[in-house]
């Protein structure tokens, strides 16, 4: 008889009436009274048409269309995306106020809401049949929800491990994961060979590892990493005096971590048995000084072939410090100590030309007065 | 249901004329690619070797294409016949037959072979064009957004280089010689190429990579970079300018010639005003200050590459700003450009004379170089860069100063 529509109409009538006598009563103030039996008027008028047009639907005697009207069809299932959508704005104003992820998030949250909450209000209006609206839900939604939940969960899969790998130490991350590894190659090899396990075992077990794998990455994510432990350098350590320095130090011990692995050398510099320093490079390299590009890191390597332990050294000239200019300091960078028969990389990238300061750049090595190559840069 | 049926009913006419729309869409399409092939002045021509190791790739690269040619013609000729002698005549579907053993097999080995015959001249090719140990003479060359900077090692090679010479948009290199080019990049990844002389080898951060020039015949050989490099990529070019080995001798002994103080007022002032503008980022050898101090310019200090081009000897150059524009005006352009090759030499070695210079190019880059090429300059825009512009900034040079610095130039060579 009283549809959706009417209900609701005849509803705000009544209150607005309500509220109209209670506020006349309570307040004085003739111009909300007015407002207010302005509103329940046009409340009431709207509740007769729509009583009289039965809310848009149709006649009860009109069988055919009974059947098909809207208020026949099933009712709406429950549906989680008014609930996702709400989380999404609740994310979102809280965003506003605490941190910005949140807020994206919020937003994220609420835009998938929303656009499922669309999808679903759309299909559910198809047609009479629960089966075929929810397929046609289906034919729009999975084409957008099967490729983005995917990379989701690929992406939930990933920054956790991650997060645990960063946080376990090094040698713990190999065990960790040597282990767990081993673990999902020898589920995997029972499912295989059972396959008519119990579809619960299976998803049972999945959501265990799944919620272990989640939990572990928040918990490690909030922890933080692991402190990762940045190598001395001969060319961090050049201020310091090293490249005078024929002993051993602290730079010299894991000396072969700072070879960049993916450049290129442009030249090769020898020191051999007779004290002398000979170059090498790709191509003919007919001259007794070595030029190398100017303001550009240049890779050369360093190669002892005589019996001691030795560093190549650059000198750079001299440079004025001080405000008043009256100092000066020398500008040197070398290489670690480079055991007999082995190499060493140096990187130069060298802002003035040679010919700017006195006596032009020249490799040496501390403690071997012949070696000496100069060092031309255009 | 009601859509469907719908849906089927306009049909017919439209359909004819949209089809033959189609065909000739394709046709025009066609033609302009064909007639698009016959260029008539292509400098950058890699079917019109100038050299030997351009020649290796047009020895290798005109049978692979005669062969793709034909195999291409085949294959679709087959599909094209099985389309047509079997189209859908409403007849029955024939019987389903699976598998051909000895047709797959004769089919797998057939273009294997083809691949094989294919890949041997490739392989052979690819490693004589790495070879370095021949050459003679080796150029740096070093990329940059948007322009390469050319410079010559001291070495023995190339008739005897004493001391460094830096040069940039034009590497000028004797005839007949086997140059080896070094190169390297200073920011992200280019790539030479001079189509008529070699293939293309891209230039990468910290890494060396070498490339064969040789030219057979004095002249220009032109080429761009070929790795998409930012804004400007497209007018990042350059050139190569062989000349006979005594012209080249010539060229040589003028990049390292002392610095000429400037004969007239105009171009002395035009000095002050370059030292007080210009050279904090573009050298200019033998330059002095009041002291008589050599004045050292500092590109890695003032632009984000590390570098500006070197103008010690810029009117020795025909080109500027990347190769981008000329110094020549049309007419004394083409004279060298068209030159025959045995008089190429003496008109390159001419340089920009007074007469010749394109004053307005020159001024217009001068008065606002961004205006002329897209560079990164807008100094509210640099912060990526640490405030450090990509390119030439804009300098607000009064026109006065401009004409200074023209006249103080033009006797650069
Ligand atoms: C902040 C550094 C900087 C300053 C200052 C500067 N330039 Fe430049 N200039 C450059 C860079 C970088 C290029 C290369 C631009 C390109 O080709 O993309 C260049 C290119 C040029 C060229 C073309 C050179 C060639 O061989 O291609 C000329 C000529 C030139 N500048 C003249 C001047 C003059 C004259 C001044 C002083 C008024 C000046 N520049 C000031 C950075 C600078
Ligand atoms: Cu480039």
């Amino acid at each position: 008889m009283f549809t959706t529509g009417t209900k609701f109409l005849v509803g705000a009538t009544v209150v607005s009436i309500i509220v109209t006598i209670v506020y006349g009563v309570t307040q004085d103030g003739v111009m909300g009274t007015v407002g207010l039996i302005s509103a329940s008027v046009a409340l009431a008028m709207v509740t007769g048409v729509n009583l009289f047009t039965r809310d848009a639907n149709i006649f009860v005697d009109d069988e055919a269309a009974v059947a098909t009207c809207p208020a026949s069809r099933p009712a709406p299932g429950p549906s989680p995306w008014p609930l996702l959508f709400a989380i999404g704005a609740f994310a979102m104003v809280l965003g506003l106020v605490t941190v910005e992820p949140m807020f994206i998030i919020g937003i994220v949250v609420m835009f998938a809401g929303g656009a499922e909450w669309t999808a679903q209000a759309w299909a559910e209006r198809a047609s009479s049949s629960t089966a075929h609206n929810s397929e046609v839900r289906s034919r729009i939604a999975n084409p957008i929800e099967y490729p983005i939940g995917g990379a989701a969960i690929i992406g939930v899969i990933a920054y956790s491990f991650s997060r645990i790998m960063l946080w376990l130490s090094k040698i713990n991350v190999v065990i960790v994961f040597s282990v767990v590894g081993a673990c999902i190659l020898a589920a995997a090899f029972f499912f295989a060979y059972r396959p008519n396990v119990k579809r619960s075992v299976m998803v049972g077990t999945m959501s265990v590892a799944g919620v272990a794998l989640v939990a572990g990455g928040v918990v490690t994510g909030l922890d933080g990493e692991r402190d990762i432990h940045v190598l001395e350098t001969a060319q961090g350590e050049a201020a310091a005096g090293l490249c005078e320095d024929p002993e051993k130090t602290e730079a010299d011990s894991k000396a072969a971590q700072t070879v960049a692995a993916q450049a290129s050398v442009a030249a090769e510099i020898t020191l051999n048995d007779d004290g002398k320093l000979t170059k090498r490079l790709n191509g003919p390299a007919e001259s007794s000084a070595l030029t190398l590009p100017r303001s550009n890191p240049s890779n050369v390597l360093f190669r002892n072939e005589s019996s001691e332990k030795r560093r190549l050294s650059v000198d750079l000239g001299e440079t004025e410090i001080g405000a008043d200019s009256i100092d000066t300091e020398r500008i040197q960078v070398c290489t670690a100590l480079v055991e007999e028969g082995g190499v060493q990389n140096i990187t130069l990238n060298i802002g003035p030309p040679s010919n700017s300061v006195e006596g032009g750049y020249f490799f040496f090595v501390p403690g071997v007065e012949s070696a000496v190559l100069e060092l031309i840069v255009p | 249901m009601n859509n469907r049926t719908s849906m089927s009913v306009p049909k017919g006419a439209s359909t004819v004329r949209s089809v033959s729309r189609r065909l000739r869409i394709a046709a025009a399409v066609g033609l302009g690619a064909l007639v698009a092939g016959c260029a008539q002045d292509a400098p950058q021509n890699t079917f019109d070797p100038a050299g030997p190791n351009a020649q290796r790739i047009q020895n290798l690269q005109v049978p692979v294409f005669i062969i793709a040619g034909i195999v291409g013609v085949i294959t679709l000729s087959v599909i094209a016949f099985v389309v047509w002698r079997y189209r859908d005549r409403g007849q029955a579907i024939p019987e389903q037959t699976h598998g051909k053993p000895a047709l797959e097999i004769g089919l797998t080995i057939l273009p294997a072979l083809i691949l094989i015959g294919v890949a041997i001249p490739t392989v052979s090719t690819v490693f004589a064009l790495a070879e370095t140990d021949d050459t003679e003479c080796v150029i740096n060359v070093t990329g940059q957004q948007w322009w390469w900077e050319v410079d010559y090692p001291v070495q023995d090679g190339c008739g005897g280089i004493s001391a460094p010479i830096v040069t940039s948009g034009q590497m000028v290199l004797p005839v007949d010689t086997p140059v080896l080019v070094r190169g390297t990049s200073r920011d992200v990844i280019h790539s030479w190429w001079i189509p008529r002389l070699n293939g293309k080898r891209d230039m990468v951060p910290g890494r060396v990579q070498t490339n064969r020039m040789q030219a057979d015949e004095p002249g220009i050989y032109a080429g761009q970079c070929t790795e998409f490099c930012g804004l400007s990529h497209a007018n990042m070019r350059m050139e190569v300018i062989a000349l006979e080995a005594d012209d080249f001798e010539v060229w040589k002994a003028n990049q390292l010639s002392d610095y000429e103080s400037p004969t007239n007022e105009l171009a002395l002032a035009g000095e002050s005003t370059f030292i007080a503008q210009c050279s904090r980022c573009h050298q200019v050898n033998g330059l002095t200050d009041g002291d008589g101090d050599p004045i050292v310019s500092r590109p890695d200090l003032n632009v984000y590459s590390g570098a500006a081009p070197n103008l010690s000897y810029l009117m020795t150059r025909t080109t500027f700003a990347g190769a981008m524009f000329d110094l020549l005006t049309p007419e004394c352009r083409a004279d060298v450009w068209e030159a025959p090759p045995d008089e190429f030499g003496e008109r390159y070695l001419e340089g920009v004379t007074p007469e010749c210079l394109n004053r307005v190019q020159l001024r217009e880059w001068l008065r606002n170089s961004p205006a002329e090429k897209p560079m990164y300059t807008d100094p509210n825009e640099l912060a990526a860069t640490n405030g450090l512009p990509r390119g030439m900034p804009y300098l607000a040079l009064s026109e006065g100063q401009i004409d200074e610095l023209v006249a103080y130039l033009l006797e650069r060579k």
